[in-house]
């Protein structure tokens, strides 16, 4: 199974033949075939190649890697790998209730239609504050965190519907549906990334045993 | 201005147009090296300029220069 990025190098490679080609001998476009192959060359397969390199960037930029490569974002990574089990994105890293690969992708995306797409207005505004403005001394969400990207997975499971806790009141469990009362309320699942405990923390790796 | 030597400013121009696209080809192979915001940052700036600017002077090639300026044609031919 050849990759995509596989497919795309290859597109590039052969882009950079073709307009090669017409940089080093324009005269060949002087017949009716070297003006298409100019077409091809300069327009179709550049094209092609761009299209292909930005669906592949942004699939890169999607990826844990490419999130925690950030200096910045150095701790939020570690904080993954916390053994604790109230730690609400090492539970979840660990468990592989998120995907590994795109662990920071898949909580932080609105899960609505334009959610993917809003996600990558704030890569792009984080690349701004990260190269061009001023790094904060305490990372923070833009906005709070919309319940909704939690019930996207826990909505309708039954640890979720029929936990006690979410019945503790007879309204509770619409509250929380309607983000009215967040799951990471004080008392609930509070913690999250917590990245200025992780000096005391131990942390687990995959492959440790018990 | 001679046929001859609008064909060679247009040649001159897919010329430059052609290697423009071709550097913007190989920045974004070069960007494929690396998988972090730089790399993303490279490619969606340096690349996608040069390669735009280079379509651009193609297709300004393909508009400024006149019809009737084509090597094709050969000697003593006449349109209607």
């Amino acid at each position: 199974m050849i990759s995509p990025t596989a497919i795309l190098v290859g597109t590039i490679a052969v882009s950079i033949i073709l307009a090669g080609l017409v940089a080093f001998r324009p005269s060949v476009t002087s017949s009716r075939g070297g003006k298409i192959l100019a077409f091809v060359s300069i327009l179709l397969f550049p094209m092609l190649a761009a299209s292909m390199g930005v669906d592949e960037h942004v699939e890169r930029s999607k990826t844990t890697a490419f999130c925690t490569s950030c200096h910045v974002m150095e701790n939020h990574g570690k904080s993954l790998h916390v053994d604790d089990a109230s730690y609400l994105p090492a539970a979840h890293f660990q468990n592989n209730r998120v995907p590994r690969d795109k662990a920071c992708y898949t909580c932080h995306t609105d899960y609505t239609l334009y959610g993917g797409f809003k996600s990558k207005l704030r890569g792009m505004q984080h690349l701004y504050v990260q190269y061009l403005g001023k790094i904060p001394e305490k990372i923070e969400l833009y906005n709070a965190y919309n319940n909704r990207e939690c019930l996207h997975c826990h909505g309708g499971a039954r640890s979720f519907e029929e936990g006690a806790t979410h019945n503790l009141e007879d309204d509770r469990l619409d509250l929380i549906k309607s983000n009215q009362l967040s799951c990471l309320s004080t008392g609930c699942h509070e913690v999250a990334h917590k990245v200025e405990s992780l000096k005391e923390m131990k942390f687990w790796t995959e492959g440790d045993r018990p | 201005m001679t046929a001859t030597a609008k064909v060679s400013k247009m040649q001159h121009r897919i010329r430059t147009s052609s290697t423009l696209v071709l550097l913007g080809l190989i920045v974004e192979l070069v960007s494929l090296l690396w998988s972090h915001p730089t790399a993303f940052i490279v490619f969606l700036v340096l690349s996608a300029s040069l390669m735009g600017l280079g379509i651009l002077i193609y297709f300004y090639s393909l508009v400024s220069i006149p019809e009737s300026s084509t090597v094709s044609e050969s000697p003593g031919k006449s349109h209607l």
